[in-house]
C-alpha cells in the first residue's frame, strides 16, 4: 500500500488509525482473540457488556443459526465490574487502540455505578451504552425504546462519564429510530452506534417449541445488513449530520465493501460483530480492503466518503 | 500484544482434503492434511479436542442424491463454522493428518460429503481441552453413544501408544445396527465381547456393542450394557477411569454409574457453538462449584468439551 491513502477518521474527538471496530460481545475482553488477530491494527475495540454484578446469562441453547444470520440470547453473561477491573483492565491497558467499554444494567443506577468506577481509567477512551439488548428480562432494550427513558439514562451516565466519550447503542426495534437518536444526542451522547440486533424467533417444528431457551433472541449477521445501512443513513440525515455526531455503523458487516456501504450511508466508523465468529481475522482484512478501495477509487482520505450518498 | 499473549498451539489454517469416504449410509470419514504451522499445531491435538470447519463455500450434493427428509435442511444457507472432534491424528514428514468422523444430517454436513481429495478447507483449531490421561490408572473404559465414538477411537490410539500398561475396553451404543458409525460390515460384529469393532481392535482394544432395538449386540442402552458388564467384574474403582462421549441423557446416566461405583469419569459435552474460541458465550455448561450449592456456567468450547462428570449439572 502507498502512504497516499489516509483511512484515519475522527470519532468524537479521538483520532482512529482506521474506522474499523470490533462489536461488543464478539471479541470478549481482548485476550480471547489474541491467538487469531492483532487487535492493535484495528481502529478501536469495544468490550463485551459489563454489568455492576456478574451475570450468569441465560440457559442454553443460547444461539441458533438462520439463513444468512444467527440468533443469540446470551443474556449479558459477564464477569462483573470488580473482576473486569482486576482481570481484564490490565490486558486492555496494553492495547494501543482506543477502547470503549460496553455498559449494561437493570437500573439507571447500575449503569451509573459501572461508568463512575471506570471514568478515571486511562486505558479507556469511552463507553458504549447498551440500551438495546433484547435478551434480558430487566433493563437492556427497555431503556432504549422510549425517548424520555433514553434521555434520562443518557444524561445520568453522561454526568458519570466525566471526560470520556459516551456512545449510545440503539435498537432497531422501534417505530422511529431518529426519535431515539435525537433523545440520546440531546441528553449528551457524543456518538451513536447502530444497530443492535432484531428480536426474532426460530421454532423447532418437531418439538413445536422455540429453539432458544430464552424463546427469542437477537438476529445478527448478513441478513440484517441492508436494514442497518438504511437506518444509519436515516439517523445520519435526520439527526447526526447537522449536530456533528459521529455514527458507528454495524449490522452484518463481513467485508470491506460492506463497511464502505455504511460509511457512504453516513457512518464515521464501523464495527464487525457476527463475522468475527466465522473469521476471527476479518477485521484486519476489512482494514486492508478499505485501503484498496480508496486507492482504486482515487479517494485520498476515507473521510470524503462519510455520508457521501448520492 | 499478539506475541505476548499468543499460544502457538492453535490458529486458523487451510487444510487439504486427502480422503472423504462414505463409511455407510449417512456416516463419513474425512481426512484433512495440514502443512507448516497447521501441521505443528495439529500434531499436538489431543483426543477430545475439536476444530471449527468453515463449510459455507462447499457445494451441496445434487438434490436427487439427498434423502427426502434432509432436503429442507439442505436448502438452508450456512454462516457459522461447525465443530468436529477427531477420530485420528497422525504426523509424518512435517505434515499432520486429522480424521473426522461425521454424519450427514444437516446443511453443513451434507455439504461436507462433496469434499474430495485436493479441496481446501479453512479450519480453526485445535480447540478446547481433551481427555485427561489416566495417570496411575490400570484400566480405562471408553463408553460411546452414536457419533460419540469418534473422539474415543482417537483416545484408544493415544492410550495404546502412550499408556501400554493400561487395559482399555470400548463400549459403543446406538439406536440400531444401521446407526453404528463403524466401517466394518456389521454382520461381522460378534454378539460377544471381543475384538469386534475394527476401529478399536487395531489398537488392541476389545469392544462391546449395544443397540436399543437389539439389531446387533446387547439389546438395550449402552449404559445398561456397561452396568451389567461392571456388575460381573470386581474392578478396583480407584484404578479405573471411564471416558464417555454421546448424547447428554447417556452421559448423565454414565455420571450416575460412575458416582455409584466411585469411579473417575470424564465426559465430552456438546453444545451449540457460534465461535468455538471462548468469545460468544453460546456454549454454556452448568457446573457445580466444589464445596458449595451454587452453580456456574463454564464454556463447552474453552473449559471443555471434556469435563469431570461430577462437575456437570445435566440438562434433562
Amino acid at each position: 500500500m502507498t502512504e497516499t491513502v489516509d483511512i484515519s477518521v475522527d470519532f468524537a474527538g479521538v483520532r482512529l488509525a482506521n474506522p474499523v471496530f470490533t462489536a461488543s460481545g464478539t471479541c470478549g475482553y481482548a485476550d480471547e482473540l489474541a491467538d487469531f488477530t492483532n487487535l492493535n491494527q484495528l481502529g478501536g475495540f469495544i468490550t463485551k457488556s459489563i454489568t455492576a454484578k456478574p451475570r450468569m446469562g441465560n440457559d442454553t441453547p443460547r444461539v441458533v443459526e438462520t439463513d444468512s444470520g444467527m440468533l443469540n440470547a446470551i443474556g449479558l453473561a459477564n464477569i462483573g465490574l470488580d473482576a473486569f477491573i482486576q482481570e481484564k483492565l490490565p490486558i486492555i491497558a496494553k492495547l494501543t487502540v482506543p477502547v470503549f467499554v460496553n455498559v449494561a444494567g437493570e437500573t439507571i443506577d447500575d449503569y451509573v455505578a459501572v461508568v463512575q468506577r471506570l471514568a478515571t481509567e486511562r486505558a479507556i477512551a469511552g463507553f458504549e451504552l447498551n440500551i438495546s439488548c433484547p435478551n434480558v428480562a430487566k433493563g437492556g432494550i427497555s431503556f432504549g425504546t422510549e425517548p424520555t427513558q433514553v434521555s434520562e439514562i443518557t444524561s445520568a451516565v453522561k454526568k458519570a462519564a466525566g471526560e470520556k466519550i459516551l456512545m449510545v447503542k440503539l435498537s432497531p426495534c422501534v417505530t422511529d429510530i431518529s426519535v431515539i437518536a435525537r433523545a440520546a444526542v440531546e441528553a449528551g451522547a457524543d456518538a451513536l452506534s447502530l444497530i443492535n440486533t432484531f428480536t426474532a424467533m426460530v421454532i423447532d417444528i418437531e418439538t413445536r417449541k422455540p429453539v432458544l431457551a430464552n424463546r427469542t433472541g437477537g438476529l445478527s449477521g448478513p441478513a440484517i445488513k441492508p436494514i442497518a445501512v438504511y437506518l444509519v443513513n436515516k439517523v445520519y440525515n435526520e439527526v447526526a449530520k447537522e449536530r456533528g455526531i459521529p455514527i458507528l455503523g454495524l449490522g452484518g458487516i463481513r467485508t470491506a465493501s460492506d463497511a464502505i456501504e455504511f460509511i457512504i450511508a453516513g457512518a464515521s466508523a464501523v464495527a464487525v460483530g457476527t463475522a468475527n465468529f466465522v473469521e476471527p481475522n476479518c477485521t484486519i482484512k476489512i482494514v486492508d480492503g478499505l485501503k484498496r478501495y480508496c486507492l482504486s477509487h482515487n479517494v485520498t482520505s476515507i473521510k470524503e466518503l462519510i455520508g457521501c450518498l448520492g | 500484544m499478539t506475541n505476548e499473549l499468543s499460544k502457538p498451539n492453535k490458529g486458523v489454517f487451510d487444510a487439504v482434503v486427502f480422503a472423504n469416504k462414505q463409511i455407510r449410509q449417512r456416516f463419513y470419514r474425512v481426512g484433512l492434511e495440514f502443512s507448516g504451522d497447521g501441521a505443528a499445531a495439529f500434531a499436538k491435538a489431543k483426543a477430545g479436542q475439536f476444530a471449527e470447519l468453515d463449510l459455507s463455500c462447499i457445494a451441496l450434493p445434487p438434490i436427487e442424491g439427498i434423502a427426502e427428509d434432509l432436503r429442507d435442511a439442505a436448502e438452508r444457507k450456512i454462516l457459522l463454522r461447525r465443530p468436529f472432534s477427531f477420530c485420528d491424528v497422525s504426523s509424518r514428514r512435517e505434515k499432520t493428518r486429522v480424521d473426522i468422523l461425521y454424519c450427514a444430517v444437516g446443511p453443513a454436513t451434507l455439504r461436507m460429503t462433496t469434499l474430495s481429495a485436493g479441496n481446501s478447507v479453512n479450519v480453526i483449531g485445535p480447540l478446547g481441552n481433551g481427555f485427561q490421561m489416566p495417570a496411575g490408572k490400570k484400566m480405562a473404559l471408553l463408553v460411546s453413544g452414536g457419533m460419540g465414538a469418534g473422539p474415543l477411537i482417537h483416545l484408544a490410539k493415544t492410550l495404546a501408544t502412550d499408556y501400554p500398561d493400561v487395559e482399555v475396553i470400548a463400549f459403543a451404543g446406538a439406536k440400531a445396527k444401521t446407526e453404528l458409525p463403524f466401517e466394518k460390515p456389521l454382520d461381522e460384529i460378534s454378539q460377544q465381547l471381543g475384538f469386534s469393532l475394527h476401529e478399536f481392535a487395531r489398537y488392541g482394544v476389545e469392544s462391546e456393542v449395544a443397540t436399543d432395538d437389539g439389531s446387533v449386540g446387547y439389546e438395550g442402552l449402552i449404559t445398561d450394557c456397561f452396568s451389567k458388564w461392571l456388575g460381573q467384574r470386581s474392578l478396583s474403582a480407584k484404578d479405573t477411569i471411564i471416558y464417555s462421549c454421546g448424547p447428554e441423557e447417556m452421559l448423565a446416566r454414565m455420571a450416575k454409574i460412575a458416582e455409584d461405583k466411585r469411579i473417575d469419569c470424564q465426559v465430552s459435552m456438546e453444545r451449540r457453538m457460534a465461535c468455538g474460541i471462548g468469545v460468544c458465550q453460546s456454549c454454556a455448561v452448568e457446573c457445580r462449584v466444589e464445596g458449595s450449592s451454587e452453580t456456574i456456567y463454564k464454556l463447552c468450547c474453552e473449559d471443555g468439551p471434556v469435563f469431570d462428570s461430577r462437575e456437570i449439572v445435566f440438562k434433562l
